[in-house]
């Protein structure tokens, strides 16, 4: 019998706006605006801090977003910048991978922080120049979880059409979507948290990958929480999204995560201590800490993720393909080696990717 | 414990703070007996967004320092009472 043939992961292409600003500069300007809203401006600053995110690529220059008052206008921000952070990362990362916009078979978008039909995807597809013929799956809706939902759901795809070529890719321009007369607690720790940005994931069916050095994926793993619905989203309201965030995710995360890694790498013969990589989404660090101590892991595992969330910040679905990038980037893992790729987000949901190097 | 018996003046700050958790904050449920520890009632989050509220309603600002004096409603409504300034503090019951 022939050896599982399983898709590879090629390249992470990845894109940021070219807005930079510094923690410190965004507590700034948004205490100047809460003041008015609140009396202990103090308070306002220690949340974002908290969040241990040095800054944040923003989408568009900070003094355009007092104009973003409606929802329509932040979503035409987002599909005019969407389409340049997802073109940019798209060609990084089928660049990197020796490839060209005609070799993509399969395009996954994934978003939760604009919307349109035509699909972003769509948009691309024309601008690229990729073939009429190319299959396009855009999801909404999976927030956070949807960087490894997506890149489970093209691998698991592309066992069927072992000869093609799938990108996934995630745009996600979270500042667009800040409420900023929404005072609540919960509003200023997503303002503190997240940033904006693209990445696109280049990967081959078994038979196209022949030898590739990326990791292959060797198996993929949802879990759905039942009655969690309410711990994280959005309220559509008419400037927009509305984050729901429950101080729950943690306790979810922590309570269940241990249980559903050491079940799902059980079926494949494995235990935790096999796992060399861990690739984790860059919740924040709450969930980052839960995530690590569900599965009892020495903090330096996960030192990317935390080094990806003080960096740019949570990109929601990007975060955890960012982090794969800087695992591709840095070549330090050996042919061989185990890795295990998760993210968890709206559902509640955990997505989990079994990753051989 | 003695102590958590309210004056009339902390029990209408204690009313006032109960009120913004049901109708500012939507948190729901019986509100918590005076000596009850919040923080076994509220998550991290609503605690939070209970303070925020709670500052910006009596003008005062409560440091972390302060929670660790602050831990029930008693005691809350009794900080807030020494803080805040007398136009921001609800009249108690059975005052003129």
């Amino acid at each position: 019998m022939a050896p599982p043939a399983h898709p590879a992961i090629l390249s992470v292409g990845r894109a940021l706006p070219p807005n930079y600003v510094d923690q410190e500069t965004l507590i700034q300007a948004l205490t100047t605006y809460w003041s008015a809203k609140h009396h202990n401006a103090e308070r306002l600053a220690d949340i974002h801090r908290a969040a241990k995110v040095g800054g944040r690529h923003l989408a568009l220059p900070l003094a355009e977003y007092p104009a973003l008052d409606t929802f329509g206008k932040s979503n035409d921000a987002f599909l005019r910048v969407g389409a340049e952070v997802g073109e940019e990362a798209i060609r990084r990362g089928l660049a990197a991978a020796g490839l060209s916009p005609r070799d993509v078979d399969h395009l996954w978008f994934v978003t939760v922080t604009g919307i349109s039909t035509p699909s972003l995807d769509a948009r691309l597809a024309n601008r690229l120049g990729m073939k009429p013929s190319v299959k396009r799956t855009p999801i909404f809706g999976l927030g956070c979880l949807a960087g490894a939902a997506g890149l489970a759901r093209a691998s698991d795809a592309l066992r069927a059409f072992p000869d093609e070529v799938a990108v996934l890719l995630s745009v996600e321009l979270c500042t667009l979507t800040l409420q900023r007369d929404d005072a609540s607690v919960t509003n200023l720790v997503a303002t503190g948290l997240f940033g904006d940005g693209a990445a696109a994931v280049v990967l081959a069916g078994s038979a196209r990958a022949n030898g590739a050095a990326g990791p292959r994926v060797l198996a993929t793993r949802s879990v759905l929480y039942p009655d969690t619905e309410w711990v994280m989203g959005w309220d559509v309201v008419d400037t927009g999204f509305k984050v729901v965030l429950s101080a729950k995710v943690p306790e979810v995360i922590e309570a269940r995560v241990g249980a559903d890694v050491d079940g799902f790498l059980a079926d494949h013969g494995l235990a935790r201590k096999d796992i060399r990589h861990w690739v984790a989404h860059t919740g924040g660090p709450k969930v980052i800490e839960a995530f690590r101590r569900a599965l009892d892991l020495p903090p330096e595992a996960l030192a990317r993720s935390w080094r990806s969330l003080g960096e740019v910040g949570n990109l929601s679905s990007a975060s955890v393909l960012f982090v794969l990038g800087d695992f591709l980037d840095a070549k330090d893992a050996r042919p061989g080696e185990l890795g295990l790729l998760a993210a968890m987000g709206p559902g509640f949901s955990a997505e989990l990717v079994l990753l051989r190097w | 414990m003695a102590d958590s018996a309210m004056t009339p003046a902390e029990a209408a700050v204690a009313r006032e703070i109960v009120r913004l958790a049901r109708e500012e904050l939507r948190l729901e449920g019986e509100p918590p007996a005076p000596d009850e520890p919040l923080a076994g009632r509220f998550d991290s989050l609503a605690l939070l967004g209970l303070v925020v509220a709670v500052e910006d309603r009596f003008l005062v600002i409560l440091k972390d320092d302060d929670a660790a004096g602050a831990s029930t409603l008693a005691d809350l409504a009794r900080l807030v009472l020494a803080r805040a300034p007398p136009e921001r503090v609800p009249a108690a019951e059975g005052a003129p």
